[in-house]
């Protein structure tokens, strides 16, 4: 860097161009089609949560590939986040898995386009079918993340127990990340809106608040292919300083949260202007945030704690740390 | 608005330092070990699901249990996701010693809890607002013969108990009896058979069967010689009802023949556990309150019409109105305050009163002059004395665990029930309040006679667990429903001596005077896990009848059928007090035929008071 001496700063924007037009040359990834098998069933405790039994993708040569091995094995709440980008299509297959239970379990997923069939609903709600699985009966969805689809989704149960209603609340919710055609999202990086690469983003932290508990996951990127990790209640969630690491956070249930993380500070979705700036957000059931942060950005290593800023849910220990190491 | 340049500088700076983590993490060969620095928290083994469902408060959603077993090191989460109110998460019985004990929410919330245990033994949890509802955890160490249930409990009064002493054995048999709708007393069977599993328990390197508790009683209901006047109304709040999904009913009796008139079920969107009632002056309406609700329901007396079903607070417990002009109140037992309405066909609400902060109030008493207000703060170990022309409140620490209800009798003193006893010295007991004067005159121990470890009792001083405490109309006794013990207690109020001790059923719990034909009163004693209305003769202080509250004629009733039996209300009201502004309208057509001919079966001591 010292050797650029006076020229540093037209190296920068060289390196900036030259890295703009690399990419740009690139072509995007070309829409695939993702075949998924998701299964409802049981945690060791009796809570309900999705589990993934296969994903599969498929390119437009009509090549396949197998992502299964990036999931972890078992149900886990939350269930399996599933990452789409602008332009893919999903054939997502439920099976029921659920032990001595017959009742209906479905996938109802949020911001991708789907036809009325795809809605995993009963037909006393869409007048149409009872879009749901059964024992022995599988139901397969089709999801298209159109154009504008770009952002965090929630997916979950909308038919077991409560035909109106469903179990989300007893564990069967999980993610959908639509990334955006353009690969970019624009973050507060170094006191900057900046338009990161989403091939620079290390790790990914799935927060849900339900009740008074944080349920996390870890889709870390460091890992060839990519790997999914349960993470459970109130974790502990770690990087190094200086990584782009970017949180989910998504409310469910009848609770309204205030999500705040020490130390940092972000821009909310759709924000294009340092002066929006934030550090803690309200989420209400099935209202998200998404942000990019770099690890421990101005402040350094040191476990930085996240929580419900809610006082009745601090007290119920609805809190965890982002632990930023050296 | 951000430029391109500045949106090319950060990018490019942002492109220099991402390569060295990257190469960093490349460096490492991306082995999971060193790439994932997160850590997971805990994954709850088991779950408890507390509910608005008798018997199953704390439910796990696989066994139907109100219990889990698990091993030493695992985690339990408790939550609040089927049930339409505000609980506490409050340890009632924990092991000594074990870490992050007690647990407790200092409020009412829908927040759960996810608790780790570490030591084995029984973890007993309840809910400060409705202290019935109980839910356990046992862990078990995989190591030891029989379930794991310690050597010793830890109480939240502070008391430390030997788990072989008769006070836990009692703790772990009305455990049971609470939350299996099963081994209630149902009086349409010849006996009642507590039959507990064949299960092995270790106390603490004793090994006992759970079936060891087991008993058996025979079932003999009984018809009072004498009849009462006029009604006697009673919540069975745990009766299934047909295409309803949360339960109860209130139940009217007919005192002059002891048979069920009608079962009363509120909307159709059900009328969830409905827990106490109150009357107009002329004796129209019932104000019913849902105490796993947040609603107030208004019907018609006679005829069971719904006029009105409104929302009045979280855990609206008890009602009860103010002789001098007939406003309404109503204690939000899981709020800080007492709801004032409007009496009538649609109550509305025109205030409401502090009772003090985290309070709670339950069971509310007004005096019979009309010019005060007593609050039993279940939350708050305090008493709250309202003066009902000025509306100032003043709360009373009395240091009682839950106290939860009240009442005011002569001379302007309550006695108020204290649940779960006065540490450190009384298991049991009952505070005497000084109205006026704004203060706690003294603890009565109503279980001295008892000796908690062998379980013997010599004389008639035992109550443990004492419920909802009337001074009769004549100011003469005390009668306490203790759900411990099983007993009811009749206090003099004169020595403040606990005069006798009669069995009562499971759960008893309401308990509320009526007039007796021809002079004198009767105690009606309600009760959660029996279907009997009990019957104590104030004059013999004895049992005189076991009504059942199970009407066969009402087939819309579907499950726990007569059970449930909490809060109590004989019309006329005995009173003297509170029947005086309904003897002013007698003759002036104001009041039905049939309350007047009820008025004119009074003799003149009970329409006076003596």
């Amino acid at each position: 860097m010292f050797r650029l001496g006076s020229s540093l700063f037209l190296a920068f924007v060289w390196l900036a161009e030259s890295a703009m037009a690399q990419s740009a040359a690139k072509p995007p990834d070309a829409p695939v089609t993702h075949l998924i098998t998701l299964r409802a069933g049981t945690l060791p405790s009796g809570q309900m949560a999705y589990e993934m039994v296969s994903h599969k993708i498929r390119g437009p040569d009509g090549q396949e590939s197998d992502l299964t091995s990036r999931y972890a094995a078992g149900p886990t709440i939350p269930g399996p986040t599933l990452v789409l980008k602008e332009g893919d299509t999903a054939e997502v297959t439920l099976e029921h898995g659920i032990a001595n239970s017959a009742q209906p379990v479905s996938i109802h997923v949020h911001g991708v386009h789907y036809k009325i069939d795809s809605d995993g609903t009963m037909k006393v709600l869409n007048g149409v079918a009872d879009e749901a699985a059964f024992p022995g009966k599988p139901y397969t969805y089709k999801w298209n993340a159109a154009p504008g689809t770009a952002g965090t989704w929630m997916y979950h149960d909308h038919a077991f127990g409560s035909p109106m209603v469903g179990a989300e609340d007893k564990g069967l919710f999980g993610t959908l990340i639509v990334n955006p055609a353009s690969g970019k999202i624009p973050a507060l990086i170094d006191g900057k809106v900046t338009e990161v690469d989403l091939g620079d983003v290390k790790r990914e932290f799935i927060l849900w608040m339900h009740e008074t508990t944080f349920w996390g996951q870890e889709l870390n990127h460091i890992i060839k292919g990519g790997k999914e990790i349960p993470l459970w209640t109130n974790p502990t969630l770690g990087a190094r300083q200086g990584e782009l690491v970017r949180f989910h956070v998504i409310g469910i249930g009848t609770a309204i949260h205030t999500f705040h993380l020490h130390g940092h500070r972000w821009i909310e979705p759709g924000i294009t202007s340092a002066a929006g700036t934030s550090d803690t957000v309200n989420i209400g059931p099935i209202s998200r945030t998404s942000f990019i942060v770099k690890a421990g950005e101005g402040v350094g290593p040191g476990d930085w704690h996240y929580h419900c800023h809610v006082v009745q849910h601090m007290q119920s220990g609805m809190m965890g740390d982002f632990r930023v190491i050296e | 608005m951000k430029t391109n340049h500045e949106s090319l500088w950060a990018l490019a700076a942002a492109a220099l330092i991402l390569p060295s983590s990257s190469a960093l993490a490349a460096d490492k060969d991306a082995s999971s070990e060193e790439v994932i620095i997160s850590r997971a928290g805990v994954l709850p083994s088991a779950i408890l699901e507390m509910t608005d469902e008798p018997g199953k408060w704390f439910k796990d959603p696989k066994s139907g249990n109100s219990f889990v077993v698990v091993k030493p090191g695992e985690a339990v989460l408790i939550k609040m996701t089927e049930t339409n109110t505000d609980h506490t998460i409050t340890s009632l019985a924990w092991q000594p010693g074990a870490s992050k004990f007690p647990v407790d929410q200092e409020k009412p919330s829908n927040s759960s809890v996810t608790q780790t245990f570490d030591k084995p033994g029984l973890y007993v949890f309840t809910c400060k607002v409705h202290p019935y509802m109980l839910g356990a955890v046992i862990v078990d160490d995989p190591q030891t013969r029989g379930l794991d249930l310690g050597a010793e409990l830890q109480l939240v009064t502070g008391a430390k108990v030997p788990s072989t002493s008769d006070f836990a054995k009692k703790l772990l048999r009305t455990f049971f009896v609470t939350t299996t709708p099963a081994l209630w007393r149902d009086y349409r069977k010849p006996n009642w058979e507590v039959k507990l599993p064949e299960v092995e328990a270790n106390l603490g390197g004793k090994v006992i069967k759970l079936s060891d508790l087991n008993f058996s009683a025979p079932n003999a209901l009984l018809q009072p010689q004498t009849p009462g006047v006029g009604e006697v109304w009673v919540d069975t709040q745990f009766e299934g009802v047909s295409g309803k999904n949360k339960y109860g009913t209130a139940t009217q009796i007919d005192a002059s023949n002891w048979t069920i008139k009608q079962k009363v079920k509120g909307v159709d969107t059900n009328m969830n556990n409905p827990h106490n009632m109150w009357t107009d002056t002329a004796y129209r309406y019932i104000y019913q309150t849902e105490w796993f609700d947040k609603r107030l329901t208004t019907f018609d007396r006679a005829s069971g019409k719904v006029y009105n079903t409104q929302t009045v607070g979280q855990n609206p417990s008890h009602a009860m109105s103010n002789p001098l002009n007939g406003m309404l109140y109503v204690a939000l037992n899981g709020e800080d305050r007492v709801l004032k309405l409007t009496p009538g066909e649609y109550p509305n609400a025109v205030g409401s009163i502090n009772t003090g902060p985290h309070s709670g109030p339950h069971g509310h008493h007004i005096t019979d002059d009309g010019k005060y207000m007593i609050t039993p703060n279940a939350l708050a170990s305090s008493v709250s004395v309202v003066d009902l022309g000025s509306e100032q409140m003043t709360e009373i620490p009395t240091g009682g665990v839950i106290p939860i209800a009240a009442w005011s009798g002569m001379g302007h003193k309550a006695y108020i029930a204290n649940l779960l006893g006065t540490p450190p010295a009384m298991l049991s007991s009952l505070t005497l309040i000084d109205i006026e004067g704004k203060k706690k005159i003294k603890d009565i121990n109503i279980a001295e006679d008892y000796d908690p470890i062998s379980g013997t009792h010599k004389g008639e001083a035992y109550g443990l667990g004492p419920i909802q405490t009337p001074v009769s109309p004549d100011g003469k006794y005390v009668v306490t429903a203790n759900f411990l013990s099983t007993t009811i207690t009749i206090l003099d109020t004169k020595t403040n001596k606990v005069v006798k001790s009669l069995p009562c059923e499971p759960g008893c719990h309401g308990v509320n005077f009526g007039h007796k034909k021809g002079g004198g009163y009767y105690a009606y004693v309600a009760s959660k896990f029996a279907n009997d209305l009990l019957v104590v003769d104030m004059d013999k202080l004895d049992i005189a009848g076991r009504i059942l509250l199970v009407d066969p004629k009402d087939s819309q009733i579907t499950a726990n059928f007569g059970m449930g039996g909490q809060g109590v209300l004989p019309l006329p009201l005995a009173d003297p007090g509170m029947l005086a502004p309904t003897l002013k309208l007698a003759g002036t057509g104001k009041l039905t035929p049939e309350v007047e001919a009820w008025l004119q079966l009074l003799t003149k001591e009970q329409r006076i008071g003596s």
